[in-house]
């Protein structure tokens, strides 16, 4: 023993042990929660860190682009920048709120409210603050973007809306509703809505839905902590999903645009509808619903004010009044009974009725629109005089159930079944139908109003154009339509409209057909007609004016702001077809409260514009494409030189 | 001596002729497992810092700490520490109280002194003061009665002195181990059991107030969301939950050296300093943290040997104090990352970034060798 103990330790010997059963026991400790993070629970921290580091970016779907039947684009997609909101990396909303409510002078309040909207969703999905950015506001949030965690950029193609566009019959997009976000997706699973989709609320964009939303695409990006896109793992050899979206199926409209925007310019000022149709097919080749409204400033979030100003309007801007829009017809629906008469033999062309001005019935009056009366009148005076009295007696003798017959015949007083959600059936008044809905009998007063398409008869100036499309084809009644031809994004065409038709009006013959016509063009192209305001040099049309007495609306001429006057006006209509034996194009103009006048004054130049319109086109497409052929043989027979 | 030497018979585990092996296999052992420490710790820091210059950085370090390891492992003999312990508790106080006044603030605190191009972070240093102050107390004021608290004041004023100078910058985790690492090595001295059963009852008094007057609002919430960190995720329990997520998708085999995606997509912050662990676990999973685990309670096994063998008050207090250092460092730094202990700013001997924290690690266990070697009388012969 070499060593010499100077002294000994202090310490307690048995301490040690005791040191040695502490230090097993923590490490036991810790190697316990080791265990339950790392294996009892690795499988779940593992797929939440998967979660953690690679995010979904969905690549949203342009919608379908909807051409004219010439292939002219009526309405494509642009990119939109848009401000969302990622609530999951937001940290302090209210300052982050403040900072954007500064930069893009938007009070707090809408944010709020959009933000509000988006409460059920998870909070990784981004909600939209604020759409289409312009460039100024995109570098504004993109330079003060460090302060702003959770506040993004997001680029989506959106519609991109001109002037032109005929915001009834495309329809509009809304952000989707939160509440019907799960039904609607019920039926589609596979290629599910978000929250702030753009659906398609009304007119086409509805109607075909499904075919222009186009699908979803996604890809997976890498993101650290403060969703700041890092570097991709390629360098470790393995790269991210990136699934691209399928824009939508593309539509060819039956519309033929030049016409269109022709029929709206005709139709300017006026409030009311207009339908242009090819009575060969039923092609609508225009509709133009007027008030109109901006499907822009839906797309973007339409604000309560501007909501409550669509909806409080009495001209009801967003209502499509060419297929939504109930009308009494007025004289136009003096074709109806004429070729009721003659059917049913009431009437032939010769038989005549003396006007002084008035018809009496019992012991009422039923004054003519003309008090000076138009003398003794054949059918076709009465059409180009548009004499009411004339036709009070044949509805009179014919009763309202036989005038009601023939006017189902046409399809008018049910839905022509054009697919667009504002579509009216109208009504064709018959005696059946006033005992179950007033639980009176017909009185035989009733019958002189509705004779001149007055009273109870409510039609669509749908239903307008397309029975005078039938009257120009002979009996032909086509349903109406207006997509040609869907196209997916490669190019296949995934479906094709072909003309349907209803029914055949067998109720009518031939003959009656070709003198109603006669009667029709007499009103556009002899000296006197109640139509030769629709006249166009050089081609046959037919048509027939009308114009109603207006009485309702009254209960809203007290709104302030409003043209009180406009409402105690007449609504003008104007039904034409051109060329009258063979017709290309049909025509019902409907003025609701027309300040100018009467149909004959009113309505009828406007749809003598769009016919000789139609002409015009007609030729210079023609003359082009013969251009075109001419320089194609130009340019083979140079090659063969 | 005798009467000693009776009371302790039956408690040593191991024969007395062990006691004078001339040479310690525990050298031997205590380096191997130094260099396994250093070399895992830098390759994990590498990994950690992919990018970023720290393991450049720790690496032109490793100069200072591995000299410094052999300094104070085979050059500087144990008395000489003895000697000098007051001396450095003075130094230590001194820079501690320049670092409250002209400090460079980083990470809400104020914590570093620059000396040029070096920056100093002086509560590193304290902790060994601290097991220098505690070993010199007691190797100076030998008494064979149990200590009163009467007895023991001199010492709580001196390390209450350096606490405070901590808890004031504020280091609330450092004073913390500090206070740990006294009332471990006093755990192996007799002590009058109503001193003992005196301050552990002051000791919630004295929590309470220090809770109630110096905690800083975000100190008070880091321990309250250590408690239940999914409650709010992104703000104060962000780190928390990061960390656990990141040690618990490592699962049993981990994701691979360089492969976690936690760490290197900046979900973890502090991933090379206070939550290098968590980068180890996701990458080399259950079993590499147990390796980890069971060097360092190895360790710390040792030191504990160390100190029972020697027969000096002062070397053998100074090998269970860095027993402790180590130890609780190792264990609170662990705890913190695996979310069963608030987030303190404790870093992970060997493997969390900073050349303070690295030489005052390498200088414990350079003080565990000379302990081990004056053991077994190698320092005699100096």
């Amino acid at each position: 023993m070499t060593r010499i103990h100077k002294q000994e330790s202090l310490l307690v010997e048995s301490r040690f042990m005791w040191a040695s059963i502490v230090l097993l026991v923590a490490i036991s400790g810790l190697l316990l929660r080791l265990w339950y993070i790392q294996i009892y629970k690795g499988d779940y921290y593992r797929e939440v860190s998967e979660r953690n580091r690679v995010r979904k970016i969905e690549i949203p779907a342009p919608r379908g682009i909807i051409f004219d039947r010439n292939g002219e684009v009526v309405l494509g997609n642009r990119p939109f920048y848009d401000l969302v909101y990622i609530p999951q990396y937001v940290a302090d909303k209210d300052t982050t709120f403040k900072i954007i409510s500064r930069l893009l002078h938007v009070p707090v309040t809408r944010f709020e409210a959009r933000l509000e909207m988006a409460q059920s969703q998870p909070k990784f999905l981004p909600v939209a603050l604020k759409r289409d950015l312009s460039q100024h506001e995109v570098s504004i949030i993109e330079a003060n973007k460090i302060f702003l965690p959770g506040i993004e950029v997001r680029v989506a193609p959106r519609r991109d809306y001109g002037p032109e566009v005929p915001p009834h019959l495309l329809g509009y997009l809304k952000e989707i509703d939160p509440e019907a976000l799960d039904t609607l997706n019920v039926t589609s699973q596979e290629n599910p809505y978000l929250l702030g989709d753009l659906v398609g609320k009304q007119g086409i964009e509805l109607r075909w839905e499904k075919y222009l939303r186009g699908q979803r695409g996604y890809r997976l990006i890498q993101v650290d902590a403060f969703g700041r896109q890092s570097q991709g793992l390629e360098e470790t050899g393995f790269s991210l999903p990136n699934v691209p979206s399928k824009p939508g199926a593309d539509l060819e409209l039956t519309i033929d645009y030049e016409l269109q925007k022709a029929t709206k310019a005709a139709f300017a000022g006026k409030n009311g509808a207009v339908v242009v149709l090819n009575p060969q097919t039923g092609e609508v080749l225009a509709a133009v619903s007027e008030p109109g409204f901006d499907p822009k400033m839906m797309q973007q979030g339409v604000s309560p004010e501007d909501w409550r100003e669509l909806i409080e309007n009495p001209f009801k801007p967003l209502l499509d009044k060419t297929s939504g829009g109930e009308f009494p017809p007025g004289s136009v629906y003096k074709s109806v009974v004429a070729m009721a008469g003659l059917e049913e033999h009431v009437i032939d062309e010769n038989r005549t009725v003396y006007c002084p001005g008035f018809y009496t019935l019992g012991n009422r009056r039923f004054y003519c629109h003309d008090r000076k009366g138009h003398g003794t009148v054949n059918m076709a005076k009465a059409m180009l005089k548009s004499c009411d009295v004339y036709f009070y007696q044949v509805g009179i003798e014919l009763g309202v159930d036989r005038i009601a017959r023939y006017a189902k015949a046409f399809g008018l007083g049910e839905k022509l079944g054009v697919a667009l959600n504002m579509e009216k059936p109208g009504l064709i008044p018959t005696s059946a139908w006033k005992m179950l809905t007033y639980r009176l009998p017909w009185a035989g007063g009733d019958t002189p109003n509705i004779s001149i398409g007055q009273g109870y008869d409510l039609i669509t100036p749908m239903q307008m154009a397309n029975l005078y499309a039938t009257i120009a084809n002979g009996g032909k009644l086509w349903k109406p339509y207006y997509v040609n031809k869907v196209t997916n994004h490669v190019g296949e065409t995934i479906y094709e409209h072909h003309p349907e038709l209803i029914r055949d009006v067998k109720e009518v013959s031939p003959k009656t057909f070709a003198m109603v016509r006669a009667a029709l063009q007499a009103v556009v192209m002899e000296p006197g007609g109640t139509g030769k305001n629709a006249a166009v040099e050089g081609v046959t049309v037919a048509g027939k004016s009308g114009s109603v007495q207006v009485v309702s609306l009254k209960k809203n001429t007290n709104k302030p702001g409003s043209d009180v006057s406009s409402y105690w006006k007449e609504h003008a209509m104007f039904t034409a077809f051109s060329p009258t034996e063979n017709a290309e194009i049909a025509i019902a103009v409907v003025s609701q409260n027309d300040i100018v006048g009467g149909g004959g004054k009113s309505a009828a130049p406007v749809a003598g514009k769009i016919i000789a319109r139609y002409w015009q086109l007609k030729r210079e497409r023609a003359a082009s494409a013969q251009a075109q052929n001419k320089d194609e043989i130009n340019g083979k027979q140079e090659k063969a030189n | 001596m005798a009467n000693r030497k009776k009371q302790t018979e039956g408690v040593f585990l191991l024969p007395e002729g062990d006691l004078k092996r001339p040479r310690s296999p525990q050298i031997t052992l205590l380096c191997t497992l130094f260099v396994a420490l250093l070399t895992m710790g830098l390759i994990n820091l590498y990994s950690a810092s992919l990018g970023a210059g720290y393991f450049a950085s720790q690496v032109k370090n490793l100069a200072i700490t591995l000299s410094a390891f052999v300094l104070f492992g085979w050059v500087i003999p144990i008395r000489q520490v003895n000697a000098y312990a007051y001396w450095f508790l003075g130094v230590v106080a001194a820079l501690l109280l320049i670092v409250l006044f002209t400090g460079r603030v980083a990470g809400g605190a104020q914590r570093w002194i620059s000396l040029g191009p070096i920056s100093f972070q002086p509560s590193e240093m304290a902790k060994l003061a601290v097991v220098l102050t505690v070993a010199r107390f007691f190797s100076s004021n030998r008494q064979d009665a149990p200590y009163t608290i009467r007895d023991l004041l001199p010492l709580a004023a001196t390390v209450g002195v350096v606490f405070v100078l901590i808890f004031a910058q504020p280091d609330f985790g450092t004073a913390g181990v500090c206070g740990l690492i006294a009332i471990c090595m006093l755990s192996f001295i007799r002590i009058n059991l109503r001193s003992i059963g005196l301050v552990f009852l002051s000791v919630p008094i004295v929590a309470a107030l220090l809770w109630n007057i110096f905690l800083m609002p975000y100190q008070k919430l880091r321990v309250l969301n250590a408690l239940n960190p999914e409650l709010d995720p992104q703000n104060s329990g962000y780190h928390a939950l990061q960390s656990l997520i990141a040690v618990g998708s490592g699962g049993v085999f981990g994701k691979g050296f360089t492969q976690g995606t936690q760490a290197h997509l900046r979900f973890l912050p502090e991933r090379h300093t206070d939550f290098i662990f968590s980068v180890f676990a996701e990458e080399h999973g259950f079993w590499g943290s147990v390796v980890i685990f069971t060097v360092f309670a190895f360790i710390t096994y040792i030191a504990l040997d160390i100190a029972r063998h020697s027969k000096d008050t002062f070397a053998s207090l100074v090998a269970v104090g860095v027993g402790s250092l180590i130890f609780l460092e190792f264990a609170i730094n662990v705890s913190m990352v695996m979310g069963i202990f608030p987030v303190v700013g404790i870093p992970l001997p060997f493997f969390s970034f900073g050349s303070s924290a690295m030489l005052t690690v390498c200088i414990s266990l350079g003080l565990l060798i000379s302990v081990n070697r004056s053991n077994s009388g190698v320092s005699k012969r100096n």
